[in-house]
């Protein structure tokens, strides 16, 4: 089965940057929980902020998706 | 199943852009040698777009109902929210429209690309590349025209900061510049890219598999709902971005 990840070291960049995606994502979504435990009448405030900060955090991890399948495939 | 079956070759026909539009029953549509695929989704874009707000959109009425009320409530949350509150009253209101051709836009051809047998224009880097670069002209050459070039030079530079550190400030001002709009380019193309491959993957998985593989369209329905909110998410993120880096060079509160 090794033989069929060939060719680029690449495709570890695709692992780490879901890695730190799935962490950021994750943070935020547990500051969202506290804020909205801690103040269910501001669930409507805390929940647009989280999906903005999410998308930006998103967006810094698919830089390193797009960058590493270039590389991949070049 | 098939055994000549290439997925890399399956999917990039389908995510990249081509002289032809391959529809089922038909041959493929052959496109006009100045038009590729995309550039056919973006006039056909603009046209759904000036349909629907030369035509579709009743002005004559005094209180909006329906249609109108619904176009009406996303540009009105567009000049307050993300034009007014970012450029100030005067600015903002003049800006509006950019910021609604923005939004309508990115959104309509993302929807186009929900469609089935549609590709998606903002999947294709050169696409939202050119729109980054509206923003960029409007972000560099719009704060040399309204502010003159001291303006232009103390939105980058504070005042009242010590030499060495300008040293370190002034390249990063300068570089930020290009890498926020690149950001914003990146950002777009590759969240609409990521969702059509990830469904292509889970088609072509059924295709490599056969008949065990067929759970997985369960995840190729679900990554489409994502792709839907995505879609609006998206759109809205880029308008609300543009309107916060202008706001910065247009009105610097250093």
């Amino acid at each position: 089965m090794v033989e069929s990840i060939h060719g680029s070291l690449a495709v570890l960049g695709i692992g780490l940057a879901v890695l730190g995606a799935g962490y950021g994502v994750g943070t935020i979504g547990a500051a969202a929980l506290h804020g909205i435990a801690r103040q269910p009448e501001a669930y409507n405030k805390i929940q647009t902020v989280m999906l903005i900060m999410a998308t930006l955090v998103e967006g810094v991890a698919l830089f390193g998706i797009v960058m590493c399948v270039i590389f991949v495939k070049s | 199943m098939s055994t000549s079956f290439d997925l890399e070759k399956y999917i990039l026909a389908h995510a990249q852009d081509s002289q032809e539009w391959h529809l089922p029953f038909f041959n493929p549509i052959q496109l006009p040698a100045f038009l590729s695929l995309h550039g056919a989704m973006l006039i056909l874009g603009a046209f759904i777009l000036i349909v629907v707000f030369c035509f579709l959109y009743n002005k004559k009425q005094r209180v909006p109902r329906r249609f109108t009320n619904l176009l009406e409530v996303l540009i009105i949350y567009i000049r307050d929210e993300i034009a007014v509150k970012n450029l100030g009253e005067e600015d903002g209101r003049r800006m509006t429209p950019y910021f609604c051709t923005l939004f309508f836009f990115i959104l309509t051809l993302n929807l186009l690309g929900v469609i089935p047998l549609f590709p998606t224009a903002t999947a294709n880097p050169n696409v939202t590349a050119a729109l980054a670069f509206l923003t960029w002209c409007f972000m560099v050459l719009g704060s040399l025209y309204k502010n003159g070039l001291k303006g232009f030079r103390d939105a980058l530079i504070p005042s009242g900061v010590p030499i060495p550190v300008l040293f370190v400030l002034v390249p990063i001002e300068i570089f930020g510049i290009f890498v926020k709009s690149c950001a914003l380019m990146i950002r777009l193309f590759a969240n609409m890219l990521a969702g059509h491959m990830v469904i292509l993957c889970m088609i072509g998985l059924v295709i490599l598999m056969g008949w065990v593989a067929l759970p997985s369209m369960l995840v190729a329905v679900g990554i489409s709902l994502m792709e839907l909110f995505v879609a609006f998410l998206q759109a809205y993120i880029f308008t609300l971005l543009s309107a916060v880096f202008i706001g910065q060079m247009y009105h610097p509160n250093h």
